[in-house]
């Protein structure tokens, strides 16, 4: 009887094998990509809203604060979505008539909620906290993205674990002074953009960011340049002596008397902020009750 | 049957064998209890479950037949015992087979069974299809979840800070001043004002479900007419067009039965009413209430007096059947638990209290005791005037008592005489008025009053001997004189003693009203119903128990535009439109007006004149009127302890009533969380039973668990016998407040005791029988779950008895505790003995964490500890917890994170008792995290034990290692998701869990999130004292300390280093971050010695 196989069928029986691993390679792949893709995490998409309300049109063409609505933002841990009495405040005045504004009146004539769609939806068991961040140096752009560039609202950060672990990992990289929280075009220091900050001594119990100043523009006195591996620990010991005397040359916002720090990379002023602002360290901040409650 | 010899009476030496062989067996068994457990819903109204066939099929088990065990041999084995030994239920110091196969099991039979409804073949068919899905469900996104913005957002709120508002919670024993922890003006949480002059924070179980009473969704929501919906301005209408036709009569057949009227305004309104209604009658009636007391007090001294106890004064303090530490049923509660725990804590000093307790119903109080008596109801009253007598404070009585009890008496006498101005003698609430009388004579005799014992007003407005009210009306009733019955905040038809027949008395009544905030057995009957505003969401008024006015405010519009008693009195008067916020108002309007004020308050304008407006805002904000606690009367006591009417006979069987500690007396009976937390002593849940002594089931041929039947005056319950270690033999004790009619959660639950509670002695009546069914009634209780399978490899003391808490409780050194002589000679004590000493940090494979900042620990003090169960309901309103329900906790499915382990110790008849809290302890080598397959659990730089629910995947090994049983599985879908009223009382801080996954006490790790941000925004270390845990806040003898243990300037790091402070278990090197401080009992020498007490 002639073998029901030919010799041909090995190499077949070996493909399929090494195939069937590959598929299943293939497939975790797939599933782990997916479950970090824009279909699973809604990054970057818009969602349908009553109305296409537009950040970049009240923040960047009318410069509108980012407090003016999400008043909470440093004193909860929720931001806030304005009530529908913020629009009125000016919509009550201008465009009264826009068809696109109609959810709006027609929420404030009969007293319903306007109903939006949330965008940056975390799971329930996970406890976000904004005001600790805004106080301590995370920015509104770090996560948010450049809301002032979205004529509709996205999510731009996959807000999954991983990302946050990421940012808590090594908070340094995402701190700025708290002056800059609410400037979404700022990038952080680099050479071409340096940072020079200044720090005191707070007296425990008032916020550490009251003790800290940065500016852009290069102060007068005396500057000390910061480079990556500098010891940052050494700035702090240096401005205990606070009789330096540095003569204001007209810069009239910056406290006199300061001892500035040129930072030129981001590294260096993460370290520096880290210090200033008394962040937590990156054990403390992983640790798992911080969100899970 | 055979009476056996010696168990007739009293106490046994632990030596004592008592009864022949041919004595019938007593005990069922917890682990048959457990087996018998088909849906237990009870049937009919009085909540018999009739013993079915065996079921079989899926997912039923069938019922075995039990092997009991006698009262011998249970005797037999303890006579063996040398030393202390502990136990926690009967079936454990018996030995029995059931326990030992309960205990080997992880859970309590069936736990790991698939006993749902559901079947397990369709449970299968289901998985099947949703297997296929599996997959994809995995990575199904989530649901678009709207954003329902304010429209106009009210000016100070801050959307996820919480808001705190001063109110009172109004009860008939005085109002619990209460903190209100409101989220988005949602209250969320209660808890006692620590600011409070009188009360000074804690609460109580009772006060904790107020919140779950708000939210029940089965408060009724409409005004009805005869079951209609009607609107309330259609009532007015009716009720107005009623008071024109009855003015020119002076309200001639006008009746008001309501409960005890607690708020001043309301009877402000009540006497304004009645001047132009003067034949109409106000009758208070509530089932608890203060006959007895008022009474005496009327006998003595011509009025209605309160009594206030002193306890910081007082050295020595005998209890006549006062349960003043088992709740807030007993007036005053949280101050007398304070004042007593204060002088119990052993810092700084070496002197304590002593307690001597006489009780005929076993409760916390008599088992906190250094010398306990047990005595029949009927024998209090001649106890109290014998007290009364060797104290020198009146005629001894005739009555000659046994051995036991004349040494007992001497030895209290002595040391009353001998600490006469520093001790008090407190009578209980349900004791007959003579035993008042006699409290009253030995405390006046021995110049107690002024110090540990005060006399006031009464607290409530409106004092009165109710039952002889409620009597009266009736038989106007009866007579056809009541024309309307307006029925403010009671429910009658339920809640009155049988003999009265109140149901068919309101048949005779024209046209009933009935305001509440259930449509409760009385709302069903009744021509109108008014939904009641609960009293969060209303204004009124209320005192504490000294006197100190509260106002009650509203902290949310009434959910259902609920209406209260005070607008319904208000129609009667000139002007019936004035609103509840206005009366109260203007009751207190002379007294605000009066004191400082800022002087720019002056010229403001305001509608109640400057003074006024300042101090409302600020008695609104404080919690309590300044100053308007009750002066202390000057009193002296006419006429002596009076002849106490001689005691039952030696063999007539005795029925005393009590409330329920968790369903008081019926209206917290649809409140989950009282329905499920496990009752103290009786370890009741979902239940109520015939309780009584392990001597009396025998006597009468009984097991635990049979269904037996209660006659009185013709009139029957039937019940679940239950035996309850040092009840007082020859006495059946009930408990009010179940086998309630309706409501989702109350609905047959348990048995009506109502049905058989006589008016002429609401508290205790002789002459009862007792008979068996035949049937069985499948009592709900906890005691002898979360017991320890392993220890049979642990160790313990070889005789095969598998529990750690139980048996080995005295070689584990779980309770250990001294007496005061022997801490004085030996400090150390806690730490003596094999076993007890903790391994060094390096006896471990796994390296030991650092704690670089802060280290969270607790300390619960087992002196102070008197097992009142706030911390447990405390725990529930915080953290979220599900009620699982009757036949899940019978399974062992309770899902508290913290409870309350009674250790009984010594004989049954006369044991003591020891409370433990017990709950995570957040080891520093935890056994649970080491064998999380998935990472679920885990450690955090602070030294909590952290539950991630997310992470879960419910292998439940977790449980199986933690030697402490503090983890609760979510086998089913316990959280209710559905309910909309119940949303709202959620935490919003804490996960709810679903199915599948291990929860247990975080330390409240969302307060200590909150309190770590704020200080770090301040650029601060945490303060010792900032955090504190729900159970730490609820307690009301401060028993549970929370701190940073490394802080050694901390509450919590000091305590630790007492030399009572011990670790539970900490021999097998878990580091537990909970301690416990031993108990010391200042015990009485020589009491001890002639009654054989304390001799180990």
């Amino acid at each position: 009887m002639a073998q029901i196989f030919d010799r041909s069928s090995n190499a077949l029986a070996r493909m399929s094998l090494i195939l069937t691993g590959l598929i299943v390679i293939a497939l975790g792949l797939t599933a782990d990509e997916l479950q970090r893709s824009p279909w699973v995490t809604r990054q970057g998409q818009r969602a349908d809203q009553p109305v296409p309300f537009s950040h970049k049109h009240h923040v960047e063409g009318l410069g509108l604060q980012c407090q003016y609505c999400h008043t909470s933002v440093e004193k909860s841990s929720y931001a806030g979505i304005p009530p529908t009495k913020t629009c009125m405040n000016c919509h009550a005045q201008i465009w009264t008539d826009a068809q696109l504004l109609e959810p709006v009146r027609h929420s404030w004539a009969t007293g319903e909620s306007i109903a939006w769609t949330r965008v940056h939806d975390l799971p329930d068991y996970v406890f976000f906290n904004h005001e600790i961040h805004v106080n301590k140096g995370i920015g509104c752009s770090s996560c948010h993205g450049r809301v002032d560039e979205m004529p509709i609202m996205y999510m731009q950060n996959t807000l999954q674990m991983e990302w946050c672990l990421n940012c808590h990992r090594n908070p340094g990289k995402n701190l700025r002074p708290t002056s800059e929280i609410y400037n979404m075009a700022w990038t952080g220091a680099s050479e071409l953009k340096p940072v020079w900050c200044a720090a005191e001594d707070v007296a425990a119990g008032s916020p550490t960011a009251g003790g800290v100043t940065c500016t852009e523009t290069a102060p007068g006195g005396e500057v000390q340049m910061a480079a990556v591996s500098a010891p940052v620990t050494g700035v702090h010991a240096q401005l205990a002596g606070t009789g330096i005397g540095s003569e204001d040359t007209g810069v009239m916002h910056l406290p006199a008397g300061l001892h500035y720090t040129k930072f030129t990379s981001q590294a260096a002023l993460g370290l520096f902020l880290v210090q200033h602002y008394d962040i937590r360290n990156p054990r403390e901040l992983t640790s798992c009750e911080v969100c899970h409650r | 049957m055979k009476k056996s010899q010696g168990t007739g009476h009293r106490v046994q030496g632990a030596g004592a064998v008592a009864a022949g062989a041919e004595a019938p067996s007593i005990l069922g068994s917890d682990a048959a209890r457990l087996k018998s457990c088909p849906d237990t819903k009870p049937e009919s109204e009085i909540g018999v479950l009739t013993m079915a066939a065996p079921v079989s099929g899926d997912g039923l088990v069938q019922i075995e037949a039990k092997k009991p065990v006698t009262l011998a041999e249970v005797r037999a084995k303890l006579a063996h015992q040398k030393g202390k030994k502990f136990w926690r239920s009967v079936d454990e110091l018996a030995e029995t087979p059931e326990f030992a196969e309960m205990v080997a099991k992880e859970f309590p039979s069936q736990a790991s069974e698939w006993i749902d409804p559901v079947s397990r073949r369709s449970f299968l068919k289901v998985m099947g299809a949703s297997m296929a899905l599996a997959g994809l469900a995995g990575c199904t996104k989530q649901p678009d979840e709207p954003i329902m913005p304010y429209v106009s957002a009210p000016e100070d709120l801050i959307l996820g800070k919480p808001v705190y508002f001063a109110s009172a919670f109004p009860f008939a024993s005085g109002a619990v001043p209460v903190l209100v922890k409101s989220d988005s003006y949602r209250p969320i949480k209660v808890d006692g004002n620590p600011e409070h002059p009188y009360v000074k924070g804690g609460s109580d179980p009772l006060t904790q479900a107020t919140l779950l009473d708000l939210y029940d969704p089965d408060r009724s929501q409409h005004v009805l007419y005869r079951g209609d919906a009607r609107s309330w301005p259609a009532f007015l209408a009716a009720f107005r067009s009623m008071l024109a036709d009855k003015k020119p009569s002076g309200g001639q057949g006008l009746y008001f039965l309501s409960a005890t009227v607690t708020s001043p305004t309301l009877a402000a309104q009540w006497q304004q009413a009645q001047k132009n209604y003067p034949q109409a009658k106000f009758v208070q009636y509530e089932p608890v209430n203060r006959d007895s007391h008022y009474t005496a007090g009327k006998q003595a001294f011509g009025s209605f007096v309160d009594a206030q106890y002193r306890l910081d004064q007082a050295d020595v303090i005998v209890s006549l059947d006062a349960d003043f530490l088992g709740g807030a049923t007993f007036p005053g509660f949280h101050k007398l638990a304070r004042d007593y725990a204060q002088k119990r804590k052993l810092e700084g000093t070496q002197e304590m209290n002593r307690l001597y307790v006489v009780e005929s119903v076993a409760t916390t109080t008599g088992f906190k005791a250094e010398h306990r008596l047990a005595v029949k109801p009927s024998e209090v009253a001649a106890f109290a005037q014998a007290l009364a007598g060797a104290v020198g404070a009146g005629s001894a009585g005739g009555y000659s008592w046994p051995d036991h009890e004349t040494k007992f008496l001497q030895g209290v006498a002595a040391d009353l005489k001998a600490s006469a101005g520093k001790c008090v003698v407190i009578p209980g609430e349900f004791a007959a008025p003579e035993v008042h009388l006699a409290a009253l004579a030995i405390n006046q005799a021995l110049g107690n009053v002024g110090k540990a014992v005060v006399y006031t007003d009464p607290v409530n407005p409106m004092a009165s001997l109710q039952t002889a009210d409620l009597q009266a009306l009736v038989s106007d009733m009866n007579a056809g004189r009541v024309d309307w019955l307006v029925i403010l905040n009671s429910n009658p038809v339920y809640a009155t003693p049988a003999d009265l027949d109140f149901e068919s008395a309101l048949n005779k009544v024209g046209t009933v009203v009935h305001l509440g905030s259930h449509v409760d057995e009385t709302g069903e009957i009744a021509h109108w119903h008014i939904n009641n505003a609960h009293y969060l969401e209303m204004w009124s008024d209320a005192r504490a128990y000294d006197g100190t006015v509260s106002i009650v405010q509203p902290m949310i519009d009434p959910m259902y535009g609920g209406h209260s008693a005070h607008e319904i009195v208000q129609s009667l008067l000139d002007e019936p439109d004035v609103s509840a916020y206005d009366a109260v108002r203007g009751t207190w309007k002379d007294q605000l007006s009066k004191g400082d004020f800022p002087p720019h308050q002056a010229n403001s304008g305001l509608a109640g004149g400057p003074g006024f407006e300042f101090n409302w805002r600020k008695a609104l904000h404080d919690g309590w009127i300044d100053g308007t606690a009750y002066t202390l009367k000057t009193l002296t006591a006419k006429g002596g302890a009076g002849a106490a009417s001689a005691p039952g006979g030696g063999d007539a069987i005795e029925v005393a009533f009590r409330p329920d500690s968790n369903v008081y007396d019926g209206r917290y009976a649809n409140v989950g969380w009282m329905q499920e937390i496990p009752r103290p002593v009786t370890n009741l849940s979902w239940d109520n039973a015939a309780q009584m002594s392990y001597a009396t089931l025998e006597k009468f041929g009984l097991a635990e668990n049979d269904a037996v039947e209660i006659t009185v005056g013709g009139k029957k319950i039937i019940a679940g016998a239950l035996a309850i270690p040092g009840q007082a033999e020859g006495v059946v004790v009930v408990t009010l407040g179940q086998g309630r009619r309706s409501g989702r959660v109350a609905g047959g639950v348990g048995y009506n005791a109502y049905l058989i509670q006589q008016s002429a002695a609401p508290w205790a009546q002789t002459g009862a029988s007792l008979g068996k069914t035949g049937d069985i009634y499948d009592i709900c209780v906890t005691k002898s779950h979360h017991i320890d399978q392993r220890s049979v490899k642990a160790g313990g003391d070889g005789s095969g008895t598998h529990s750690i808490e139980g048996n080995e409780s005295l070689d584990r050194g779980i309770i250990r505790y001294a007496t005061l002589e022997e801490f004085k000679s030996n400090p150390e004590f806690a730490h003596e003995g094999e076993g007890r000493d903790v391994p060094e940090p390096d006896e471990t494979m796994f390296p030991a964490y650092r704690y670089d900042k802060n280290a969270w620990g607790m300390s619960i003090d087992l002196n102070s500890c008197v097992g009142c169960n706030a911390c447990v309901a405390a725990c529930y309103a915080e953290n979220n917890i599900p009620v699982v329900g009757r036949q899940q906790v019978k399974i062992g499915r309770l899902m508290q994170w913290i409870r309350i382990d009674t250790y009984f110790e010594g004989d049954l008849a006369a044991p003591r008792a020891h409370f433990q809290p017990m709950t995570c302890h957040h080891c520093e080598n935890a056994p649970c995290e080491q064998v999380c397959p998935v990472g679920a659990t885990v450690h955090s730089p602070e030294g909590l034990n952290l539950m991630i629910y997310n992470r879960c995947v419910g292998t439940r090994y977790c449980s199986n290692n933690c030697p402490y049983k503090v983890r609760r599985f979510n086998f089913l879908l316990y959280s209710d998701y559905e309910t909309e009223s119940l949303k709202l009382m959620r935490n919003p801080d804490v996960s709810v869990r679903s199915r599948g996954v291990m929860e247990k006490c975080s330390y409240c790790s969302q307060r200590i999130q909150e309190v770590k941000i704020a200080a770090d925004k301040e650029n601060r270390d945490i303060r010792d004292g900032e955090i504190r845990t729900a159970c730490q806040q609820s307690c009301p003898t401060d028993a549970i300390i929370f701190g940073n243990i490394n802080d050694k300037d901390s509450r919590v790091a000091k305590i630790k280093t007492q030399e009572r402070t011990y670790g539970v278990l900490a021999d097998i090197n878990t580091r537990p971050r909970t301690t416990y401080v031993a108990g010391v009992l200042n015990i009485n020498e020589e009491l001890a010695r002639d009654l054989g007490e304390y001799s180990s």
